[in-house]
Formats: C-alpha cells, structure tokens, sequence
C-alpha cells in the first residue's frame, strides 16, 4: 500500500516526512496532534499491535527527543513507524496506551528509562528501576546520565493492584522461589483457590542491556546480544546482525542464510523439547520429562558437534556465519534428526495416551483470540490463540521450503503443547530442506564503508518475534540499541491466562508459556 | 514384661527401617526415569544433617508451632505401636497429628502454610472416611485365605495409602514448584530438627500403612511378609512414575472410588465371596 496516499485520503494525515530508505520500513514522522491518530490509523491498516515503541534522546544534535512506534503489516512484511520529534524540555508526549492496550508496557518503560512522561497514561509504574532501591529522578538511557549514589532503600513501595471483598486473601510468590527458576513476582489475588487477579512483577534481572550497548562497536555487541536471552542466543544475535546488515546493504550468501536457518530451527528445537518436558513435569508426570531431558541433550550436543557450542553462541558474525557445515555434518544431522523424529513420536503416545496427563492439560489456561490480540500476544503463544503471525511467513528461505506457520484456535496449555510438537516436527523437515539445499559458496560477506544510519533486525526465535532497532552513530559504534524479546508483550498474556484458574494449576500454566526473565528484564 | 519388650524391640525397628522404605521407593523411581538417583540410604543422611542444624522459628510463631513436631512424631509412632491393635483408633490418632500439623502450618503466618493446610484437610476429609470403611474391610477380612474381599480391600487400601503418603497422584513429594504442594506447603517454615522429626514422622507413617496393606493380603511370616512389602513399594513407585498428578479438585473423585471399593469389599465379606 502506498502509506501516504491511504493517509491522506482515509484519514487526513499528512506526515511531515517519510522515509523509505529501507526495503522493508517506512518511517512516517508526524506532527504532534497527528500522532495518536497516526498510530491508531496503523493500528487499524496493519492489524498489529504495537510490535515496539522507544524513545531516543537526541537533545544533543537537534534539542529533541524523538519516539518511534512500531507496527508490522504482515501480508506485505512491512515495518512502518510513527515517528514524533518534541522538544526536550517538554518531556512529554501524547500517552498512545490509553487508545492501543499494548503501548502500555513500552510506554511505563520509556517513562522509567527517559524520564518522558506519557501524558494521560493510565499506569506510570516503574517496571525494571524497582521504587524500593532506585531513586526518583535518574534516568539510565538519557544521554547524560550519572548513575545515583548507592543509598540502600529509598522508602517508596510498589503499589499492587489490590483486590477486595469477603474471602478474598493475597498470595505474594517469589521473587526467590523454590526451584532454581528465573526470579519473578507474582502477586495472586485468589478466593480459596480459585485465582480473581494475578499481577506479575518483574524486573530483578534487570542489568541495563541498552544502556551497555551504547558507544559499543558492532562485534562488542554481538557478544552481549548473545546473553540477553541465554536460551534464544541465537535468534538475538541473529536478530542483532540482520538489523547491522540492513545497516550496511550487505547480502548475505545464499549458504550463510541456510546455516543460520538451520540454527534457529535447532534453537526452536531444543526449547520445544525442554518445554513439552517442562509442562509434563510440572503436572508431576516424571516419565516423560526424563524421556524429554535426554531428548533436549541430544539436539544440545548436536548443536555442540556442528557449532562447538551447545547453546549455539559464536556462530553469527555481522554478514554471514563462521562455522560451516559440511556434507559429513549435514549427513550426521539428518540421521540424528531422523531418530528425534522417531523418538517424539513415542514421546507424543505417552503424553496423549496418559488420561491423566490430558485432564491437566486440556482447556487449563484458556488465552482466548480476541484477548490475545487485543494485549498483542505474538509468536507462539499467539498462534495457540488463533493468531496468525510468523515472521518466517514468506523470507527467505522458509519460503523455498514451502514453510506454513502452525496455528491453533483453543488457546489452552494443550495448544500451546500441540504447537510445540508440530513446529518440532516441521523443523525436523526444514532442517531437512534446508541441509539439502545447501551449495559451495561464501560463508560470510564483508562490512565495507562507514554508515551512520539505523535499521530493524527481525527474527521469529521459538518464542516468537525478537526484535533488535540498531542506530550507529559516524564512530561506527551504537548510539541506540532497542531490543524487544517476545517475552516482554507476552507476559501479560499469562496473567489473563490464569484468571479463574486454581492456584496449584499455575505452574503449568507458566510453563506453557515459557517465557523469559532476562529477555524481559533485558 | 516380655510381650512389652517385644512391642518395644519392633518399634524401634519400625522407626530404624522407616527411612529405608523412601529410600526404596525413590531409587526404583529414579532407575524406572533411566537415572542413577542418590543411594536408597540417602533418607538417613538428609535426617542425620538436618538433627545438626540450626533451628529457626518464626518470629510469630506460637507454641503451637514448636510442639507440633513432636505431637505428630508421637501419633506416627503410636500408629505403628497399635498396629496389631485396635485400628479404629489409629485414624484418630493419626487426625490428631494432622490437626496440630495444619494449625502449626497456619500459625507461622506464612501464604503457603495456609494454603498447605487448607488442602490438607480437604483431602482428608475425604482420606478418613474411606480409611475407616477400608480398615473395617479389613477386619471383616482376615486370614490367609485369598477372596474378592482381600482384593477390593486391598485396591481401596493402596489408594488410601497415596493420599495418606502424599504421593502421586494425590500429592508430589518432589515438586519445587511451591504453588502446588500439599504436605510440602505445611513443612516450608520448619527446619533442622523440627523438619527432621517432622520427615522422619511421615516416614513412620508411611511404613505404618504399607504394613497395614502387606497385613491384609500376606500372613505375618519374615519372608513373604518381606517380599511382599518390596512388591509393594515397587508398585508404588510405578504408579508413581506413570502417572500426572491430578487436578486438586479431582482428587475427591479418587478417594471417593476408594470408598467405594471398600463398601464393595464389606458387602462381599459380608456375603462370604
């Protein structure tokens, strides 16, 4: 579509510029009063929440701080972005949130990290900077931050959503639990056991992810990008390399985007196992998460065999990949995956043909469409809702290989659950694909020249959409690094998940979503 | 005099082999999952560490909370010393365990020993019950002689047992997931050893309920007696290997057909099937 024309004429929106330098991304900047109904307008066009919404202070080089929303068309790949540049001293912008629910989160983030206010915004707590360690008044992703002295406690306290009434009781859990799982509060308001209210709060992983990729060079980053998510090491540095290439219009060789491919899919793999091994576990059913834990370590050394590392780290570099896959390795994969394919076929009996098993699983923690779409749930969770979204729909070169993303309508754990198998499956037959084509050639171009530009690296990890908004600066080093793990839209969706659900199904529930605490903390 | 120091000579040899049935019980589970697992003596060495440690006690806690662990050592081992006995008696000593155990639970003020106690007495309400009509199949059944009574009484009993052990699919001891647990959630506040009286109490009370099984289908002879106690840990842990825990609400649904099994082994003892 052309977005200038269908602005103007549907909704009287003349954006001051738009820039298309990109193939696959238009920034539309707009005038202050044009901006939520621009945003709104996109919202509509693209049918997208909003995939990711940041500030960047540029008080500096033109006194102003400019925010950049973002949507994602997805029947034309296209990322479109309603800009808006306000004064600095200002320090406020029209609060989107108030219109589009999954502007919420990022603006609470960019209030907390900039110290912009969104105007109207129905919830200004902080997420990361947590009141009771962090003072008021310091801003970590201004430009001319001085981190506050160390003072202990600052008195202030979080301000829980309280839910009252007869037999209503509060159950506070975490942030240390009794696993050694990521820390996360969760704040349940239930009646006997049944949950009313469950608010999450996160953030104890926060180690300022943004902030230390400021003034890094780009194979500085590509090391830190890899510890953002430790079990999606992958698709961030993946994510991370595609936004530098876009950077510096380099093509990647055709074997290079096989390799890679085939290393997500191992990514994607390995985490679905350890899921479908999770869940099983979480409902007790020891079984087969032990079948599942050999599994897991079975693609883990396999990722060790063909990357030396079993969390595949190191693999990436800016324009291509450093190790290669030969013929031998690609033969010794194929065969191991044969036997993967055989043994979650064994696995797939044990869990359907356990009653007791099924009765856990089957409609505990419903996450219906319309709930889902309306808090932007993406990726994997969202396609167990009905939502259609896949960001390897259409690229290269999920397309060869006649790639479909995999979507269930019921939403609940054992959607969730199924959509795990199924895409375990299909990357066994992509991985396939994808061995089979690969030719002799290049394994890496190189960066040439110095660009002070920026541009979005997307990548669908196994628990959806990662995406990492690179800007250098003339150094050649990042001035503004904006990273969204899927994580971050999905946690909101497990807290609608367990409402009326009982307290001991929560761990399942939690389980089936999966999601990450670092990736979210970042 | 004698027969007393007879009873004495058994009880301690009941509390001595009590930590030994878990072990079992874990290490067949643990080989049945394909693992090595820890030694069948790594109950005793867990208890050995925690009577060395330090003890602490909520700061609002009540003496409730400090007695508890005896009270229910106390009911454990009474359990075993009646076990010969009049059996009737044994579930109210046993309730009375429970009881201090849940108001100890509630008394450190915690979320989850609230939430523990709760569900522990929501399954026993419907636990007891079918203990009782299970125990009086059992008087109704004795003697070495196999029939349909032996069996119904004996299934009803095995399902008791589950619940009464807080195994799977009633309760699952080796959880970490604090949400979920049951027996867990009321032990969370203890530790050195309270907790260890506490965990040694519950293995007392498990052997009790397994002897009482074994006692109802195998006469009282060391060998098969023997055997047949190992079968039943074996089978215990299969069931508990093999199964998901169940939803919390349908664990009445469970018990309930415990009862019913029981009332079928009355009918048929009744009969003479």
């Amino acid at each position: 579509m052309n977005i200038r024309e269908e602005f103007k004429n549907k909704y009287q929106i003349e954006p001051i510029t738009v820039n298309t330098r990109l193939e696959d991304e238009s920034y539309l900047t707009v005038k202050h009063e044009d901006f939520i109904p621009a945003c709104l307008a996109l919202h509509k066009l693209c049918h997208s929440p909003v995939m990711m919404m940041f500030a960047e202070d540029k008080r500096k080089t033109r006194s102003c701080y400019r925010l950049n929303t973002a949507f994602y068309a997805a029947n034309t790949q296209h990322w479109y972005y309603i800009c808006l540049d306000f004064p600095g001293a200002d320090q406020e912008f029209p609060s989107v949130a108030k219109e589009i629910y999954s502007a919420t989160l990022f603006e609470r983030e960019i209030w907390e990290m900039f110290g912009i206010r969104p105007e109207g915004s129905p919830d200004l707590r902080r997420l990361r900077l947590h009141e009771e360690v962090w003072p008021e008044g310091y801003f970590p992703l201004r430009k001319d931050f001085t981190p506050p002295p160390a003072t202990g406690r600052t008195g202030q306290e979080y301000n829980f959503i309280k839910g009252e009434g007869e037999g209503l009781f509060e159950v506070p859990v975490g942030p240390v639990h009794a696993g050694i799982i990521g820390p996360g509060h969760f704040h349940f308001t239930a009646a006997g056991e049944p949950i009313i209210n469950l608010e999450l709060r996160l953030g104890f992983t926060h180690r300022g992810v943004e902030k230390l990729m400021e003034g890094k060079t780009l194979t500085e980053a590509l090391k830190l990008c890899e510890c953002v998510s430790g079990d999606a090491a992958f698709a961030h540095s993946l994510a991370c390399c595609s936004a530098a290439e876009k950077i510096f219009d380099l093509t990647v060789p055709a074997r290079a985007k096989l390799i890679r491919a085939i290393c997500l899919e191992l990514e994607r793999m390995y985490n679905h196992i350890n899921d479908i091994g999770g869940i099983a576990l979480d409902v007790g059913f020891s079984f087969a998460s032990s079948f599942a834990s050999v599994m897991k370590e079975t693609i883990l050394q396999l990722n060790d065999s063909i990357s030396g590392n079993r969390y595949l780290k190191g693999v990436n570099v800016i324009g291509g990949v450093t190790k290669d896959i030969n013929e031998r390795s690609a033969a010794g994969l194929i065969g191991k995956l044969k036997t993967l394919n055989t043994d979650l076929k064994g696995l797939e009996e044990i869990l359907f043909s356990s009653a007791s098993f099924m009765d856990r699983v089957d409609s505990t923690g419903i996450l219906r469409q319309k709930t889902a779409e309306d808090i932007g749930i993406i990726g994997l969770a969202g396609r167990a809702s009905g939502l259609t979204l896949d960001l390897r729909t259409n690229t290269e070169p999920y397309r060869l290989a006649g790639f479909k993303p995999i979507v269930l309508g019921t939403g609940d754990a054992l959607a969730r659950l199924k959509i795990r198998l199924l895409e375990f499956k299909q990357s066994v037959q992509l991985i396939n694909s994808f061995a089979g084509q690969l030719a002799s050639g290049a394994l890496a171009s190189i960066p040439a020249g110095i660009k002070e530009d920026f541009a979005l690296g997307a990548v669908e990890g196994w628990r959806g959409p990662v995406l990492y908004w690179l800007k250098l600066d003339s150094n050649q080093k990042i001035e503004r690094c904006k990273i969204t793990d899927p994580s971050f839209h999905n946690w909101e969706g497990l807290s609608y998940a367990v409402q009326g659900e009982i307290i001991p199904d929560f761990p399942l529930c939690n389980k089936s979503f999966d999601l990450s605490y670092s990736g979210n903390d970042l | 005099m004698m027969v007393i120091t007879n009873q004495i000579l058994w009880l301690a040899l009941a509390i001595i082999l009590a930590p030994l049935a878990s072990g079992l019980i874990t290490k067949v589970k643990n080989n049945l999952r394909l693992r090595q697992g820890q030694g069948i003596l790594q109950p005793y060495r867990n208890l050995w560490k925690l009577f060395g440690k330090e003890e602490i006690v909520p700061a609002n806690a009540s003496w409730i909370f400090r007695v508890t662990p005896f009270v229910v050592f106390a009911t454990s081992v009474a359990a075993v010393f009646f076990l010969s006995g009049d059996l009737l008696a044994i579930i109210f000593i046993l309730a009375l365990g429970r009881f201090f155990l849940a108001l100890a639970a509630l008394d450190a003020g915690s979320a989850f020993g609230g939430m523990g106690s709760s569900r522990e007495m929501f399954i026993s309400s419907f636990a007891e019950p079918a203990a009782c009509l299970v125990i009086f199949a059992v008087y109704l059944t004795p003697g070495a002689t196999w029939s349909l009574a032996h069996l119904l009484a004996g299934l009803a009993l095995l399902i008791v047992i589950l619940a009464e052990t807080s195994r799977l699919p009633v309760d699952n001891q080796e959880t970490h997931l604090e949400l979920t647990m049951v027996h867990e959630a009321m032990l969370l506040d203890y530790s050195g050893p309270a907790l260890a009286l506490l965990e040694l109490s519950a293995q007392i009370k498990q052997l009790f309920w397994l002897c009482l099984l074994v006692g109802t289908i195998c006469p009282p002879v060391l060998l098969p007696y023997g055997f047949c106690l190992l079968g039943l840990i074996i089978v215990i842990a299969f069931i508990e290997v093999g199964i998901a825990k169940y939803r919390l609400f349908k664990v009445p649904d469970l018990l309930v057909f415990s009862v019913i099994l029981a009332l079928l082994a009355i009918v048929s003892a009744l009969l003479g099937v």
